[in-house]
């Protein structure tokens, strides 16, 4: 169960063809994800700078 | 845990006797669709909350979990799609289960322009909630479609009542990846909440104070 089903790196990348479709998914999924986890750490950061001005300004 | 989940079926799990190594997709597809449709199961519970106890925090996290489904959605459809070349012939087809799905897609989206477009967020909220229960229904439709009419989708493979078609050494690293995944969206739905509480809630004091 734990044995690389692959010989090698170009085998990994290849996967008989089906690697272009493969990776391009995991690709696209993981950019989508790490994208999402930025944007509301970003809003976060955005929103709280908000109000500390307000506050400081208030 | 979805790292783990990912490089186990990806690099470990042997390959598929008929569709050879395109099979792999699976462990993204097959979370992300799950997801997808429980995602929307946890906002119109949300929903009805707000409708009828209004719960003010339940429309909150409608709003934040919403552009999280569209995410999800997305990537199951497009995921399959790519998974569809190599294993259809073909990148799209209307059948019962993927045009379920584009529905529900386009459901997230609806939702998350209805709230956009109102400038009194209470009502935005409230028209949002009745949006979101009217569209449940298409929940029990995207799971049964493939039982209800002949599509060129595949039946499901594991069932809640424990049934599954898939050889272990491939299900257990899709059952990691669906848990890992689940995590990770938590994770991102807590950020999100956070960031929409913090957005509505700007003015009141306890926000202020909290900063």
């Amino acid at each position: 169960m734990f044995d690389l089903a692959f010989n090698n790196f170009n085998e990994i990348l290849d996967m008989d063809g089906h690697g272009i479709y493969v990776w391009s998914v995991y690709t696209i999924g993981i950019s989508m994800i790490l994208l999402s986890f930025l944007v509301a750490k970003h809003r976060i950061h955005d929103i709280k700078k908000k109000i500390k001005t307000k506050n400081a300004s208030s | 845990m979805l790292t783990l989940g990912w490089i186990w079926g990806l690099l470990f799990a042997p390959q598929d006797a008929v569709q050879g190594n395109s099979y792999r997709i699976i462990f993204l597809h097959v979370p992300s669709v799950i997801f997808a449709e429980l995602i929307y199961f946890f906002m119109a519970i949300c929903a009805l909350m707000h409708l009828v106890w209004r719960v003010k925090l339940a429309a909150y996290l409608i709003k934040a979990a919403a552009p999280i489904g569209a995410m999800i959605t997305f990537l199951g459809l497009l995921s399959g799609s790519i998974w569809g070349i190599p294993t259809w012939g073909t990148w799209w087809q209307w059948d019962a289960r993927i045009t379920s799905t584009l529905i529900l897609f386009i459901m997230y989206l609806g939702i998350l322009t209805l709230h956009g477009s109102f400038s009194n967020k209470e009502k935005a909220d409230r028209l949002m909630s009745i949006l979101v229960v009217i569209g449940v229904i298409n929940i029990p439709i995207i799971k049964k479609s493939v039982d209800w009419w002949s599509t060129l989708h595949q039946p499901a493979s594991i069932t809640v009542s424990g049934g599954s078609s898939i050889d272990p050494s491939m299900l257990y690293p899709l059952l990691i990846s669906i848990i890992g995944l689940g995590f990770t969206l938590i994770s991102l739905g807590i950020l999100s909440s956070r960031s929409y509480i913090f957005t509505r809630e700007k003015n009141k004091k306890w926000i202020q104070d909290s900063v």
